[in-house]
């Protein structure tokens, strides 16, 4: 696949961390504000996409997604599997409360493990599609 | 009441299973010595804790509470008895494999082990489990060991198809009990199998008892291979003769009967329970009886008579007689354990196992020749042998079983029946020691399986020991019959103990007496002529059952080929026609059964604002856009108008979590059409007839009108409940789960079950991709 435009490139210099960055945020306030690992994700695949486009596939193939995707789905089910094992219920998450220095009073839901997971499996499957289409010979 | 002493002695098979497959390589035949170091150790184990105190001992523990399923296990004395037959025929064989398989390389050695030991490991637990589904779980674990160990010479196309028909036969029978193990849980109150007796009236009650016993006897027929289901045990001969002897003759095929034992308290009170078995039971002690009566092959005749004895178990207990099932079980296994291990000498020493190849061999295995001459009495029930006792009683039973009484001559009929299939038994014992032993000395030097040389051992003592220990049970309980030894043993043992059940050397009654001597008289007869009976049926080929199940199984395939064919056109408006039609129809039969229709719709539609109706005029000429656009890249974005556009609605109506979803979606799949956009043949190139689109637009009113009023009816009044489970998560999502978002709360936490099944398609579509256009790309 070939470059993008230079227009493109520049744009993308600047966007892709930018949209990255935002996909983490999104991800974080998920459980209080609009957002979560699934809007995350697609967030975060959008800017690897970008990436693609702009320079080529080879660098996006260089990571190996379907793993990642893999990865997330291990850490989603195990988020649910341990408070099964540890006797309180599957997928039944709890809410850790901590009080921190610095941070103060700090609260920590469970379930940010497996939306962790749902992320990674979001990017992963997106990326791995663009990255095997855009490998695909024209 | 915890005994661990059960759970360990079913475990420990399996350990030694385990270790055999992990260390093979390098253990070889030590894998053999882990086996019967396992079994010698689950026999004591069993033995010192089900054979004292007069209540069983229990181990329970919870399994799925929730559906009240236990892992439990209970040693009374049935389950004693099997337990007991199961390690201590598990240590005789494992002795003489070592002696029989000592050519195989090393890996293989610990493959055969290890599957031989899991299985003994999973018929222990058949034996002690007392709970259904416990028990339903080691039983498919004997399917599926049973599986790998007939295969075991799996170069051999007979092998693997036999092991296959072994598979599916006994597998589908074991699905089958399973549902019935469902209704009968379910009727009873209970899966605890000691606790089904006394839910009998509960039982007896339940309008779905019928199938239930329908079902489990499915399970206990292909087990033990009873007519019609009796085709797959000769087929399962191609294993190694040790296999055989252990699987085919005293373990694997008695599970059936053995369940039948188990459940016959309970499911007596059906009244299709006693007539089922007898009129199976008796079809194949006959069939299996004639069957072997005129077969050659030395494992096939062992393989028929094992049918016949099968037969003969499942009618006693339809003939209420479940006294002596213990009797049966025992004598059985003592004879046919030794036979078959005869027949396995005989084939290493001489490279065959056709009897018309046979003969003379007294002088060259002299201790073999002794040990069959015992089986086969002990088969033939010949006095002072065990077979004897067990026939007397059997003779008796159909002589006084009330279940006979309901049709006058019934019980002349069976009895008829049955001194015939046991003349044929006392003919085809004759045969088979005068076939092997007697006359001049015959024998081929072939090797029998060309692919795996089986050596010529002669008679190793390690192959000797076994069989001479079971023929000497043989002896011993007939002769202990004279002091009542036999009878309290077999009493103890018995499913249904009962004291007046009696049997004893010495006959005391005259009926199944001359029962006896006509069975002797008729047998000697058929056994004069046999050559003659062997040709008669050779020339009236019947139907094989095997062919019957070929034919069902081939007719299965064509099915789901034709069904494949016909859905899978690779058509995709068949394939969106399919989708959106099964929608429709779904919705349609939702709506219809809530008695819902457009007539509840709330028509004052309040909450339409101009924005809100201003974009849906938009996004109507963005729909119809997409429909006429003339290339696919005007079609594509059209498309994304149409998704834009629909964000706009979420902005009017205020769903900011939507919103953002719906913008990311909309971009992410705009990418992606633009990366497939390339790969697409030219747009339209051939034109669609008007029928198909026709077909296409009136497929997509329908799908569209139905969503149309589907979601106009679900934010009506007539709808409320969903405001109140809207409502309820609201109110939950911050307490319970620490957060204000509640859809994020839902898919991470309160639905995440739900969410778990749809990331796992995510993942598997992801590998889906990645295999087919890395596979295509890279050609192997």
């Amino acid at each position: 696949m070939t470059l993008g435009s230079p227009i493109l490139r520049t744009v993308a210099r600047f966007a892709v961390p930018f949209t990255v960055i935002a996909s983490l945020r999104v991800f974080f306030q998920g459980h209080n504000l609009p957002g979560g690992g699934f809007i995350a994700g697609v967030l975060a695949a959008a800017a690897g996409a970008t990436y693609l486009l702009a320079f080529g596939v080879q660098g996006a193939a260089r990571v190996p997604w379907w793993r990642l995707a893999v990865l997330g789905l291990a850490i989603s089910l195990s988020s649910g599997l341990v408070p099964w094992i540890a006797g309180t219920g599957l997928m039944n998450h709890v809410v850790w409360h901590a009080h921190l220095p610095l941070l103060g009073e700090t609260h920590f839901p469970t379930a940010t493990f497996f939306d962790l997971g749902v992320y990674l499996i979001v990017l992963g499957t997106l990326m791995t599609i663009f990255v095997e289409l855009g490998l695909e010979e024209r | 009441m915890a005994d661990w002493g059960l759970p360990v002695a079913v475990a420990l098979p399996f350990v030694a299973g385990l270790a055999a497959v992990a260390t093979g390589r390098a253990a070889g035949r030590w894998t053999g010595i882990a086996m019967l170091a396992a079994a010698v150790a689950s026999f004591a184990i069993v033995a010192a804790v089900g054979l004292g105190g007069t209540e069983p001992p229990v181990f329970a523990r919870a399994w799925i509470p929730s559906l009240a399923i236990e892992l439990r296990f209970r040693a009374d004395g049935f389950g004693t008895f099997f337990a007991l037959l199961v390690s201590g025929i598990g240590a005789l064989v494992a002795v003489y494999a070592i002696a029989y398989l000592d050519e195989l390389p090393a890996a293989r050695l610990g493959r055969f082990f290890g599957a031989l030991s899991a299985f003994m490991g999973a018929m222990l637990g058949i034996a002690l489990a007392d709970d259904l589904f416990l028990l339903f779980v080691f039983w498919e674990v004997t399917s599926l060991t049973s599986f790998l160990l007939i295969g075991f010479w799996y170069e051999e196309e007979k092998a693997r198809k036999g092991a296959l028909t072994a598979l599916q036969v006994t597998s589908l029978g074991g699905l089958l009990m399973m549902v019935g193990f469902l209704i009968l849980g379910a009727a009873a109150g209970t899966y605890r199998i000691s606790a089904l007796a006394g839910a009998r009236d509960a039982l007896a009650a339940a309008p779905l008892l019928p199938a239930a016993v329908l079902l489990v006897l499915a399970g206990a027929f292909t087990k033990s291979a009873q007519v019609p289901f009796h085709f797959w045990l000769p087929g399962a001969m191609v294993a190694p003769t040790p296999v055989s002897t252990y699987l085919h003759a005293a373990t694997m095929v008695k599970a059936g009967v053995f369940l039948l034992g188990r459940l016959s308290p309970a499911l007596e009170v059906s009244t299709l329970w006693s007539p089922l078995l007898i009129g199976f039971g008796l079809a194949t002690f006959v069939l299996g009886a004639l069957q072997s009566f005129v077969a050659n092959d030395l494992k096939a005749i062992l393989a028929r008579t094992t049918l016949s004895t099968l037969g003969l178990v499942t009618l006693v207990y339809g003939l209420g007689a479940a006294a002596q099932d213990a009797l049966q079980l025992l004598s059985h296994a003592a004879y046919k354990g030794s036979l078959f291990l005869v027949a396995g000498i005989v084939e290493h020493a001489t490279g065959t196992r056709d009897l018309r190849r046979l003969g003379g061999l007294r002088r060259r295995l002299p201790i073999t020749f002794a040990i069959a001459v015992v089986g086969a009495a002990s088969m033939a029930g010949v006095p002072p042998f065990f077979g004897f006792l067990a026939k007397e009683a059997f003779y008796a039973a159909v002589l006084e079983s009330p279940a006979l009484g309901v049709l006058p001559g019934l019980s002349f009929l069976v009895i008829a029946a049955a001194i015939v299939a046991n003349a044929c038994l006392f003919a085809i014992a004759l045969a088979f020691v005068r076939g092997i032993f007697l006359g001049a000395e015959r024998h081929s030097d072939e090797p029998a399986h060309g692919a795996h040389a089986e050596s010529h051992h002669g008679e190793a003592a390690a192959l000797w020991m076994p069989p001479a220990l079971l023929a000497l049970l043989a002896l011993a309980f007939g002769l202990l019959g004279a002091g009542g030894v036999t009878e309290a043993v077999t009493r103890r043992f018995s499913s249904a103990p009962d004291p007046s059940f009696h049997v004893s050397l010495l006959p005391t009654h005259l009926g199944p007496l001359v029962a006896t001597l006509l069975t002797f008289a008729l047998g000697a007869w058929l056994a004069r002529d046999r050559d003659r009976w062997i040709a008669r049926v050779a020339a009236r080929p019947v139907r094989s059952a095997q062919s019957v199940f070929d034919a069902a199984l081939a007719s299965i395939t064509a099915g789901a080929t034709w069904y494949a064919d016909r859905w899978q056109s690779g058509s995709l408006r068949w394939y969106f026609s399919a989708v959106l039609g099964f929608f429709v129809a779904i919705v349609i039969l939702a709506l219809e059964r809530f008695d819902l229709s457009i007539r509840d719709v709330d028509s004052t539609f309040t909450n339409v604002t101009f924005y809100g109706a201003a974009l849906a005029a938009l996004l109507a000429v963005a729909s119809v856009n997409v429909v006429r656009a003339p290339t696919r890249l005007a079609a594509a974005v059209s498309l994304t108008a149409v998704g834009f556009l629909v964000s706009l609605v979420y902005v009017v109506y205020r769903s900011p979590d939507i919103l953002l979803t719906q913008i990311l979606i909309e971009t992410v799949s705009t990418i992606f059409v633009l990366l497939v956009l390339f790969f697409l043949p030219s747009f339209r190139a051939d034109g669609l007839s008007p029928a198909a689109t026709a077909w296409n637009g009136g497929v997509s009113l329908l799908a569209g009108g139905v969503m149309f009023i589907l979601l106009a009816l679900a934010s009506s009044p007539s709808f409320r409940s969903t405001e109140k489970i809207a409502a309820e998560y609201l109110a939950r999502a911050l307490p319970e789960a620490g957060g204000r978002n509640a859809v994020n709360v839902i898919i991470v936490d309160f639905r995440a079950l739900d969410t778990t099944g749809e990331i796992t398609v995510l993942v598997v579509v992801a590998l889906c991709v990645f295999g087919l256009l890395r596979s295509r790309r890279r050609p192997a």
